[in-house]
């Protein structure tokens, strides 16, 4: 529906908005029950401030939105991420497992994702599991090597290797959709999105509700083995509840994630299937934040975050089919409080110069032995310049970081990490072509994990490291350039060189003699490579088609230790050389068919045997959508077919993926 | 005549060479199902996937222990497949059973294999039994099944059968993630019976690991508790506590992480006291006499050496992960795990400590079995003492079964005794 609508339909549209976000306040305030994860966001929306942007070619970045999002195969903001070039994911398989990405081999942890600008964190393990945000409501997914170059941009935005933005859709008018999906697997899904804009407020609810068997067949099949089963313990259901309001230079957010789901093993040589090394978790995320931006005296920009988060996480194996592990039946709770405060000057419409101080408060409580609630104080503050004069853009920042943990735990608290890291970017644009080139320094701290989990944290740990140096060019054709009777072409082409340094990355390791395993420093990575992109977007009349294609060529070396021949200068585990994408759209009228080609080569999971390879794959997935105004309303169908070819890869050896599967989704919209 | 001798002397350490016959099993890495075996003989690398080759399909997952059962059978605990795997000394796979989850190590009287196991239930020919704590499990080599249980204390590890009883020590380990607290003790069970006889406190927590067993004597490990409790290990007189005698044992301030049985019947062993507290770690490598230990009470019987280079080749080591002396030979071996994801190496010195070579092999190469030189099966223990018990000579049948004497009134028969096999003519 648009603008169109009558009042009166408004008001009802408003008024059921108005009973979920009441309904939605009040799971908040149960929320106190420490079981819910709170936590609160301000964020302020970029597009209602309207100042000139920073050409943003200078900074190495890809993005996905719009129509091309929706149009991917894609059900989390994981699944987007594999269409980026320099990205590898890892995924245990199935939907439940975890979903973690990495970007140009820095590690999961060097990943930063950022919803409206605020970043999700997890104090206890660093990674994100990208698996529990919907596209649905946003509006583009966006990854940055090294910084996002705004005029005005907090400090924690400075503090990680790589930045994945994720950025909610501000409604533009009143809608209620409604979807059901079913899927192999036992899948069904049900979804709910209302939005609406009313005087200047804009504001939506998205809520999903899924469950899933995820019980896939699976074979493993070679000379030595032929095994034929169906992934077990592998079932999720979850809900995800999200609401935000916005109205001009302000922004909300409030989220609810609540799942409960297997933990599924490898395939392991077993002569029944009568023990499955079951272990179960549970989680609730919430967090609420907000955030406002605004513009004084023309020359002075500023904005404040604020953030607070709940997490809760249950991990238990306390069961029968288990007699493998320890029976435990763990819990974890965290919570983060959030401020930020940035302000930018701009004493010419070419120069910026901003400063911003970021402090975090995390409190971590755990019912494992020898364990004791760790709080962390996580305090950042940033000086950046930015100028953009004649076709030169440069930027240049200065971030410090300070770290204190305080905890009463047996081990003591690890010593305050206080850090100063620079990263500097120049680029050079002549008519439509940009040359950059960026450095940039960055460690990650170690988590709380990491320096106090019982019998294996080591509160000794340095901080890892990395250092990136890229080279890139970047073409971009405009729409307007391009105009032959109705039809219009855009096309964006990049290709980025890149060299990157990994110092004492923190691994777990056993020790030498004695049976148990610790978090060490250990390891030093060298890596070389190349991204390119293509984009294109052509339109005449009712036809559209878009081209994405990505290609990466990388080779990471370990450079650890210069007597042990077997490793040193060898390529590192889990790292292909070469992947590529290939992601086509044709559209007609309101019929839409996407196919998507991934490939992946191959990559080794361990040194000792060159055997031990995950085998390349190539995966095809399909989509076919049309929308059916029917009234006022509308009415969609939507196919997917996912991995055509039915190619059983993994991203861990004996973890495998699920093979072909279907699904199809029926909307509904007003 | 010089060249002569060399010549002979080259001879005659080619032929005691090729009689080393290793088999060794690499852990391999968690949940990849990659745990293999490595047959080396007489000084080379056979192979890095031997049960694979011979059988078709992979050993699986984390393989923990390696024992020799009788002239025709080899028994291997694989413990995340929850398989224990019955092969013949050629590498063919006889039988397997999953009865005994989560299963850890193992010993043998010839007869019967007895396991234990950190799981809570086991499958036996009575029926599905459930313990609270942990379990060792009696599997009848004639059938490949598990004919009695007997749960001990909380997650079991180290097995020794000495004169008919099985010393079994517990660790508690889970005690970090469980609630439980750690194990202190021995339980000490009659085989026949499968009943706890005894249980012996002895005084230090957590006996994880591997227990090597000389005669009547075993050499246990304890990590401690990784905090405030440092490794140590104990030395345990299996006789004394038979008798009752309450001081059966002597603990000593070394930690015994990777020990083994030399020739000579003393303990050797590599360990590391770590503290998570200081994230340091303190190394030993000692040679341990029992016998002197147990009357010295460790003030004496203890050398922080061992034979030749071995010790600096050890040291040299990026993560030791294993030591054994093959009982047949004296051979000396020890793995390298090196940076776990690539692979181990096994190196090899001659019985006087002489590095002979270094071998390339898979993924935690950890436990250990030397097969006996051709056609030469000496027994079920070699490191037995002759006289246990007072009793002269016992005698076994081919079965590794002991005999009473009235056996060699009996007609014609192989028997062996004093670890040599005899025809035995009426």
């Amino acid at each position: 529906m648009h603008c169109g609508l009558n009042t009166i339909k408004n008001y009802y549209l408003r008024a059921i908005l108005a009973i979920v976000l009441a309904f939605v306040v009040k799971t908040n305030a149960n929320a106190q029950n420490p079981d819910n994860r709170k936590d609160s966001v301000k964020q302020m929306n970029e597009v209602m401030v309207t100042y000139k942007r920073p050409v943003k070619t200078i900074a190495t970045s890809q993005t996905l939105s719009g129509a091309d999002l929706q149009a991917l195969s894609t059900t989390s903001v994981a699944d987007a991420l594999k269409y980026f070039s320099g990205v590898q994911i890892k995924d245990y398989g199935g939907l439940g497992g975890l979903k973690t990405v990495n970007v140009r081999s820095l590690g999961a942890q060097h990943v930063g994702v950022y919803v409206d600008g605020i970043r999700i964190t997890n104090a206890q393990n660093g990674t994100v599991d990208l698996g529990k945000f919907s596209l649905s409501s946003m509006e583009s997914v966006s990854l940055y090597n090294a910084n996002k170059l705004d005029y005005c941009q907090s400090a924690s935005e400075y503090a990680s290797g790589a930045t994945i933005y994720l950025q909610t859709r501000r409604p533009t008018r009143d809608s209620l959709a409604v979807q059901l999906r079913n899927a192999s697997f036992s899948t069904w899904m049900t979804k709910l999105n209302g939005q609406f804009d009313w005087r200047g407020w804009q504001g939506f609810i998205d809520g999903e509700y899924c469950t899933s068997r995820g019980d896939y067949p699976f074979r493993y099949h070679s000379e030595y083995e032929d095994t034929v089963g169906r992934r077990a313990n592998s079932d999720i259901q979850y809900g995800r509840i999200e609401a935000a309001l916005f109205k001009g230079g302000f922004s909300s957010h409030i989220y609810y994630y609540d799942s409960d789901r297997g933990c599924p093993g490898g395939i392991v040589r077993r002569l029944s299937d009568k023990y499955t090394n079951v272990g179960r978790e549970w989680d609730r995320d919430f967090f609420v934040q907000a955030s406002y931006q605004g513009r004084f005296y023309k020359k002075l920009l500023f904005k404040t975050n604020t953030k607070y988060t709940n997490e809760y996480l249950r991990y238990c194996t306390d069961y029968p089919e288990n007699q493998n592990t320890a029976r435990v039946d763990n819990h974890y709770r965290q919570q983060d409080i959030y401020g930020a405060i940035c302000v930018a000057y701009m004493p010419w419409s070419w120069l910026s110069v901003s400063t911003s101080y970021d402090i975090r408060y995390s409190i971590l409580r755990a019912d494992l032995k020898r364990f004791d609630d760790v709080k962390r104080v996580d305090q950042k503050q940033v000086l950046a310049a930015q100028m953009n004069h004649k076709g030169i853009q440069a930027a240049a920042s200065l971030l410090h970081q300070r770290y204190n943990d305080f905890t009463f735990a047996h081990v003591g608290a690890a010593d305050p990490l206080d850090r100063w890291t620079p990263a500097v970017s120049l680029a050079y644009t002549l008519y439509n072509i940009t040359l950059r080139g960026w450095y940039k320094e960055i460690f990650r701290a170690p988590t709380l994990n990491d320096l106090y989990y019982t019998q294996v944290g080591n509160r000794n740990l340095k901080p890892e490291y990395t250092k990136q140096w890229n080279l890139g060019v970047e073409y971009h054709l405009d729409n307007s350039k391009f105009k032959i009777q109705n039809s219009k072409l855009a096309l964006d082409i990049q290709c980025d060189v890149y060299l990157n340094k990994i110092e004492n990355r923190i691994v777990c390791l056993p020790l030498k003699g004695t049976y148990t395993w610790s978090m060490m420093n250990y390891g030093y990575t060298f890596c070389r490579g190349l991204n390119a992109t293509v984009k294109g977007h052509y339109t005449r009349g009712p036809w559209s088609a878009s081209l994405l294609t990505t290609l990466t060529w990388q080779r990471d070396l370990d450079r650890t230790n210069p007597e042990d021949e077997d490793m040193y200068d060898k390529p590192i585990c889990y790292s292909p050389t070469l992947s590529t994408g290939i992601t086509a759209i044709i559209g007609w009228r309101a019929l839409q068919f996407t196919t998507s080609y991934l490939y992946v080569g191959e990559r080794m999971w361990s040194k000792a045997d060159p055997e031990d390879i995950l085998e390349p794959y190539h995966n095809v997935d399909m989509k076919l959508s049309y929308t059916h105004p029917v009234g006022k309303t509308s009415l969609g169908l939507c196919l997917e077919v996912c991995d055509v070819l039915d190619i059983q890869y993994e991203h861990i050896p004996r973890y495998p993926m699920p093979g072909r599967n279907y699904k199809l989704t029926l909307s509904f919209g007003i | 005549m010089k060249h002569v001798t060399l010549i002979l002397s080259w001879f005659i350490a080619v032929s005691i060479l090729a009689q080393e016959r290793i088999i060794l099993l690499n852990e391999g890495l968690w949940q990849a199902d990659n745990g293999r075996m490595t047959y080396f003989e007489g000084g080379a690398i056979v192979s890095n996937q031997w049960f694979r080759d011979k059988n078709g399909f992979k050993l699986g997952d984390t393989p923990n222990d390696i024992i020799q059962v009788n002239e025709n059978l080899i028994a291997i605990a694989i413990n995340w497949s929850n398989v224990v795997q019955f092969i013949r000394p050629d590498g063919k796979a006889v039988a397997a059973t999953e009865d005994v989850p989560n299963n850890r190590k193992l010993c043998t009287d010839g007869k019967y294999v007895y396991v234990t196991s950190y799981g809570h239930e086991c499958e036996t020919i009575n029926g599905t039994q459930f313990f609270e704590k942990g379990f060792v499990a009696k599997i009848d080599i004639s059938n490949f099944k598990v004919i009695a249980t007997c749960e001990v204390g909380y997650e079991p590890e180290g097995i020794a059968l000495y004169d008919g009883y099985l010393f079994v020590a517990n660790t508690g380990g889970y005690a970090f993630e469980e609630n439980h607290e750690y194990e202190t003790t021995v339980s000490i069970m009659n085989s026949e019976t499968m009943k706890v006889e005894n249980t012996i406190d002895v005084e230090q927590i957590n006996l994880y690991g591997k227990l090597s067993q000389s005669g009547q004597y075993l050499c246990i490990n304890s990590p401690g508790d990784y905090y405030g409790i440092p490794a140590a290990c104990i030395i345990f007189d299996c006789e004394k506590a038979l008798q009752g005698d309450d001081d059966c044992f002597v603990k000593l301030d070394y930690a015994s992480t990777y020990s083994c049985t030399a020739q000579d019947g003393r303990f050797m062993a590599i360990g590391s006291r770590f503290s998570y507290i200081t994230n340091e770690y303190e190394f030993n490598y000692v040679t341990i006499d029992p016998k002197e230990v147990m009357v010295s009470l460790g003030g004496s019987g203890i050398e922080e050496q061992f034979p030749g280079t071995v010790l600096d080749d050890i040291k040299n080591m990026m993560m030791p992960y294993g030591l054994y002396v093959n009982p047949y030979s004296g051979y000396i071996y020890a793995t390298d795990a090196g940076s776990f994801e690539g692979a181990g190496y096994l190196y090899q010195w001659s019985p006087e400590g002489k590095f002979i070579g270094k071998h390339k092999v898979y993924i935690n190469p950890a436990h250990f079995l030397a097969l006996p030189p051709e056609g030469y099966w000496d027994g079920i223990n070699p490191s037995l003492p002759s006289s246990p018990r007072g009793e002269k000579n016992p005698t076994y049948d081919m079965m590794g079964r002991k005999t009473d004497s009235s056996f060699k009134t009996q007609n014609s028969k192989l028997i062996i005794v004093d670890g040599k096999k005899i025809l035995y003519n009426k």
